[in-house]
């Protein structure tokens, strides 16, 4: 839960982020190009038959969870792992902060995890004094920034090249420049740096797997690879949930998770790392230590909502949902934005900080149609809406308009009578100088039932 | 045997994640390509990091003074892959193979010699094949090192390789 109970404010963060053209034009670009990329990779394989599997698998991991945890923790404990149980997010600071700084560290690279983004992981080891440095070219540059990453797979598509030329000239001393290729070069060579001075890494998880005890980290750059084998000491932190049952399960998902994500058959690296380094190897963190993190999860999973568990972070939702496209993610100001980040935060956080997000979509559906574990999001929002109802977070107006709507079509009579007064009340309201009074939209000339007659 | 449809599929995946492949029948071939390889990049600045664990890394001619021990500072990894998996034209390193798998991630040029015989149809034939005992770290590398972080424009070259070429022997 968190501390912060009032409510997300998501009116005014969307009206900000629509009045913002520059934000508006980075979004239809990168939005539109993942839908496109991701079109072109699903048509290529048997999709419904794949994601039926999929969600069946994700399912068995959500029926067996405690069974599953326990046998990724026997596995990942036996090839010399050392796996910490979280119940919650300050549980899991703490379990990082007390190893890091058991260990002396002071320097840290991260590899991208939204899970710890939703610890705040970052904030509590400034605060000791430990500098954790994100090594995704993205997260970098929030991070330089201040800010927080807007989509769970492209952290820094609000930013314009131009954006990022003028913080990379401010935070780092570089000639400005705006060439991608160029500002690439340059996060390179100051992350190199980073990297081999680095004491230990901290990385998420895309998967763990039951059988093996293995976690799977997917990226494109190699900032995973490095994280998790330049030093000598690595912390994974992934929720519970990740867990997968089998490795040839995760040969199935490989195909699923980037196809889903960026398009690609499969990202550039795909690194499986199962436990620490064996006499003979030279590759492989010394020390291997895996936070396993419940943060509400297990309350999930008990809940109508465990579907949502399902969720393996692809980002499909966000690209094609008609509110992100248009708001991005800062607006929803939570980890997870876009259709699953609605129904996650919600019940992580509560319906009291969280309701406003239930607003935040038009329940088209494209959000069920594109997801590759077939997570009910429609279902899951719409259950939730409801649960807001019962909860009365809904105004006063609302309630009443939708009483009054709810009397009118329930009767012929006054559904007719309140037709034509609509037509009277329009014509005296578009006088009224005053939006949105002056902005509602025209009757039709003719009604529908008539015209269908 | 060597499947040649196995091999084809393996080689025009490996097109499709912008790397170049090359196939060579022997070790005469292979040492020419390697050496016409490296010397397209840019000559005088050379330094290549060879593991020289396996035979056919230790058969590879490069004159000692191109050498170097220290793959942080190397401007090319020449080196012999565990595997490959012909579905995504991906390459596998293994760390049981005794050397360093990020060897092969600090140099700008990624040159890496993979055995016909060793190349697997999909992940599934590649993780039976390994059996239940896997090795600390399996990398699979696909491509170059990309990000499209910025405007979603396609950049290669982020934290790994630039550029990959992978002979087929």
């Amino acid at each position: 839960m968190s501390r912060d109970t009032a409510p997300i404010p998501f009116r005014e963060n969307s009206a900000r982020a629509l009045n913002d053209a520059a934000l508006r034009h980075a979004l239809v670009v990168a939005t539109d190009a993942f839908v496109r990329l991701r079109t072109a990779a699903v048509t290529s394989i048997p999709f419904e038959d794949w994601r039926a599997r999929a969600s069946d698998i994700r399912m068995e991991v959500l029926e067996g969870l405690p069974q599953y945890v326990e046998r990724f923790t026997e596995a990942a404990t036996k090839v010399g792992a050392q796996v910490h149980y979280a119940v919650d997010a300050s549980a899991a600071r703490e379990v990082v902060a007390s190893i890091l700084t058991g260990h002396g560290v002071r320097k840290v690279v991260k590899a991208k995890s939204m899970v710890t983004e939703e610890i705040h992981l970052n904030h509590h080891l400034e605060g000791l004094g430990i500098e954790a440095v994100e090594t995704d070219l993205g997260e970098y540059i929030v991070q330089l920034a201040g800010e927080t990453p807007s989509h769970i797979l492209a952290p820094a598509i609000h930013r314009s090249r131009k954006d990022v030329g003028k913080l990379f000239a401010e935070k780092l001393g570089v000639p400005y420049s705006e060439d991608p290729a160029v500002l690439t070069k340059v996060a390179r060579k100051a992350l190199r740096e980073k990297f081999l001075a680095a004491e230990a890494g901290i990385s998420g998880a895309n998967f763990a797997v039951a059988e093996t005890g293995s976690i799977a980290i997917f990226t494109n750059e190699g900032n995973g690879r490095m994280v998790t084998t330049l030093p000598r000491l690595h912390v994974a932190v992934f929720t519970i949930e990740k867990i997968l049952p089998r490795l040839a399960d995760l040969a199935f998902f490989a195909r699923m998770l980037p196809r889903s994500a960026s398009g690609q058959p499969l990202s550039s690296y795909l690194s499986i790392i199962t436990g620490t380094r064996k006499p003979g190897e030279a590759t492989g963190a010394e020390e291997l230590h895996i936070v396993l993190l419940d943060n509400g999860r297990t309350r999930i999973r008990d809940s109508e909502f465990r579907e949502i568990l399902k969720c393996i972070r692809c980002s499909a939702c966000l690209n094609v949902c008609p509110v992100f496209r248009k708001v991005g993610g800062h607006a929803y100001a939570s980890t997870y934005p876009g259709p699953m980040g609605i129904v996650l935060t919600t019940l992580l956080d509560g319906m009291e900080r969280a309701h406003p997000l239930l607003d935040a979509t038009t329940l088209c559906g494209a959000c069920s149609e594109v997801c590759p574990v077939k997570v009910p999001l429609v279902n899951l929002i719409r259950a939730l809406r409801e649960r807001k109802v019962e909860m009365g977070f809904t105004s006063g107006a609302e309630k009443h308009a939708m009483t009054a709507f709810g009397a009118a079509v329930g009767s012929p009579f006054l559904f007719r009578t309140g037709q034509a007064m609509w037509r009277v009340l329009w014509g005296l309201a578009r006088h009224v100088d005053r939006p949105p009074l002056n902005r509602l939209p025209r009757p039709a000339a003719d009604t529908f039932r008539r015209r269908l007659r | 045997m060597t499947d040649v449809s196995l091999l084809e599929r393996f080689i025009e995946n490996v097109g499709k994640v912008s790397a170049e492949a090359f196939r060579a029948s022997g070790a005469d071939e292979l040492n020419s390509l390697v050496w016409r390889i490296v010397g397209e990049d840019a000559a005088g600045k050379v330094s290549v990091y060879c593991p020289r664990v396996t035979e056919k890394e230790k058969a590879v001619n490069i004159p000692p003074a191109l050498l170097t021990d220290n793959y942080v500072s190397a401007s090319v990894c020449v080196e012999e892959a565990f595997a490959a998996v012909a579905e995504t034209g991906s390459l596998i390193w293994s760390s049981r193979s005794g050397k360093p798998v990020q060897g092969g991630l600090l140099p700008a040029h990624h040159l890496a010699i993979v055995s016909a015989e060793h190349i697997y149809e999909s992940f599934e034939d590649l993780f039976a094949a390994l059996g239940p005992n896997l090795p600390t770290n399996i990398t699979v590398e696909s491509g170059p090192s990309r990000t499209a972080d910025i405007e979603l424009t396609l950049t290669v070259g982020v934290h790994g390789p630039e550029r990959l070429t992978i002979i087929v022997v």
